[in-house]
């Protein structure tokens, strides 16, 4: 993976005609080849981004760059090499999920034979005459993530795209998300309001509250911002004179406990034996790493 | 050719919808009126050029009351397409310029215009056919047609009526809930008709909505070239505050 941006966006502010702001100096930057996960809980300003990005919102304040051109000078030129799904599915309820294809097909320039390869990828090839309107919440989506891969993307960008889908379909949508970026090169910009969800598919993280972006990089940063995050809970007969005897390790007073940040095990021994050989009794020592779904609540709990 | 690619996406969306459908009912009201009216009370045989006045009847009834109410409702349901499926993102997040959607869009609606005025001169001429006949003694197909007057009067209907045809496309765009555009045209449709017929108000030669009239109504004929000119620059004018309003405003909410 080289370190090329395919989205660039600086200094990105918007507001919605009540004045309240929406987004605020966002910053974000997805590399060439990586999966991004651009996460945040509802309302944090996720669907506005890529609204933004996807030039369906008008720039208010910042720029934004797509394959290092400008996308208010070159907005046709750009789309052309994105595949998109904002929220929920965008199809025709009245036509067939090869007809809702074919109405895009010659727009994007794409062959009659990737249609029914789309087709095949997302298992709606067998739908025949069934029209939009009487399939599943799920395999609407599965119809929108088929649309979105029609132009044979470049970026594809994907918000929430789990939802309405079974654990089956979640799992095999992360399957196909892998795939579509190992085999075809695709950079792919995932939204969701779930860590656990895209953690195991995703490169790279983009953490958005309120409008800002608490965090952003590759996900081995994340990790090891989770490690430093880890604490060790201890409750001992004498919790004052353990206080005192901890003070290197910068403890923090709980309720009826003390916790101390750690970073490995060998580290909670050690601390272990200062408080017995100390003749303090140790009644609680609970190391608690810091799991990244936890982290992901910390990092947007602690700005609210 | 993007244009084109564009009409094209937006032919196929209207494939099986309530629009295509009524495109041909429309069309067939009038011919099947006639045809009912044939079949209970007959044809009056007095007239000396019966052929050309029942093409004439067929005109006047239709560009009065039909083609107007017919282009009301169909600049209304084809944007609601959009609205109704959820699908402006989709629209314009495809590498369509802003401009080629909005005139597609303009012109998949005089695909179906045309196709309502050319369906109509069908349904039309099946019935005369039929009242051939039903009563052959009335040798209906013998009659001279004069039919360079058909095509005048089905060409004056369709210019007479791309004002309001530009101002009801402008106001489907904008309106998510498609009750509010047709109650706007067919509130304004029924103020111009009485404008001209009720009150002989001499505004109706500047009233979009009044146009219509001028195309079929022998007493206020005198005045069709100028509302012509005068529906072309309504719809000329309309569209370029449409696609501006169109430009700028969010779609997809």
């Amino acid at each position: 993976m080289n370190n090329t941006s395919i989205i660039k966006t600086t200094g990105l502010s918007y507001h919605y005609s009540g004045g309240v702001q929406t987004l605020s100096d966002i910053n974000l930057n997805v590399e060439k080849g990586s999966i991004y996960g651009f996460l945040g809980p509802n309302g944090s300003g996720k669907t506005t981004t890529l609204s933004l990005v996807l030039g369906l919102l008008k720039n208010q304040q910042g720029d934004i760059e797509i394959f290092g051109q400008h996308l208010h000078s070159a907005r046709v030129d750009i789309l052309k090499k994105i595949g998109s799904l904002v929220e929920t599915p965008s199809l025709y309820g009245h036509l067939t999920a090869k007809e809702n294809l074919e109405v895009y097909r010659v727009v994007y320039g794409a062959s009659k034979a990737k249609v029914a390869e789309v087709l095949d990828i997302v298992s709606l090839a067998d739908t025949g005459k069934k029209v939009v309107k009487k399939f599943s919440l799920g395999m609407k989506q599965r119809l929108s993530i088929a649309l979105a891969l029609l132009p044979n993307p470049e970026l594809l960008i994907l918000d929430e795209p789990s939802n309405g889908l079974d654990p089956a379909g979640i799992i095999e949508l992360r399957e196909l998300i892998k795939k579509l970026n190992k085999e075809y090169g695709m950079t792919i910009l995932i939204s969701s309001h779930l860590l656990g969800e895209v953690e195991k598919m995703v490169s790279h993280v983009g953490i958005i509250f309120k409008g800002k972006i608490l965090f952003q990089g590759p996900l081995s940063a994340l990790h090891l911002f989770q490690q430093k995050g880890s604490k060790l809970f201890i409750k001992t007969s004498d919790n004052t004179t353990a206080y005192g005897l901890l003070k290197e390790h910068h403890p923090e007073r709980a309720e009826e406990c003390l916790s101390v940040p750690f970073h490995n095990m060998a580290q909670v021994a050690a601390i272990n034996r200062t408080l017995t050989t100390n003749n303090l009794d140790v009644f609680l020592l609970h190391p608690k790493e810091n799991d990244l779904e936890q982290l992901f609540i910390d990092l947007t709990s602690a700005q609210s | 050719m993007n244009l084109l690619i564009s009409l094209r996406s937006e032919i196929l969306k209207t494939k099986r919808t309530a629009a295509f459908y009524f495109t041909l009912v429309g069309a067939a009201v009038i011919p099947f009126t006639f045809l009912l009216n044939l079949l209970m009370d007959g044809i009056e045989d007095t007239r000396k050029d019966p052929l050309n006045s029942i093409f004439k009847l067929g005109a006047e009834m239709n560009g009065l009351v039909i083609f107007p109410m017919f282009v009301i409702l169909i600049c209304t349901l084809l944007p609601q397409i959009e609205y109704r499926n959820n699908t402006w993102k989709q629209v314009l997040t495809s590498p369509q310029s802003k401009a080629n959607v909005f005139i597609a869009k303009f012109l998949n609606i005089h695909l179906l215009i045309v196709v309502f005025l050319v369906a109509n001169l069908l349904f039309m001429s099946l019935t005369v056919v039929a009242a051939h006949f039903i009563d052959p003694t009335l040798n209906l197909l013998s009659h001279p047609l004069n039919g360079a007057r058909i095509v005048v009067n089905t060409l004056n209907a369709y210019v007479t009526i791309l004002g309001v045809c530009a101002i009801q496309f402008w106001i489907g765009l904008r309106f998510k809930n498609f009750i509010v555009p047709i109650a706007i045209g067919l509130a304004l449709w029924l103020t111009g008709t009485l404008m001209v017929f009720e009150y002989k108000s001499s505004f109706a030669n500047y009233f979009p909505y009044s146009f219509h009239v001028f195309s079929v109504y022998p007493k206020v004929k005198s005045g069709l070239n100028q509302v012509a000119w005068a529906s072309a620059g309504y719809a000329a004018l309309a569209l370029i505050v449409g696609f501006l309003d169109f430009g700028t405003r969010r779609m997809n909410t």
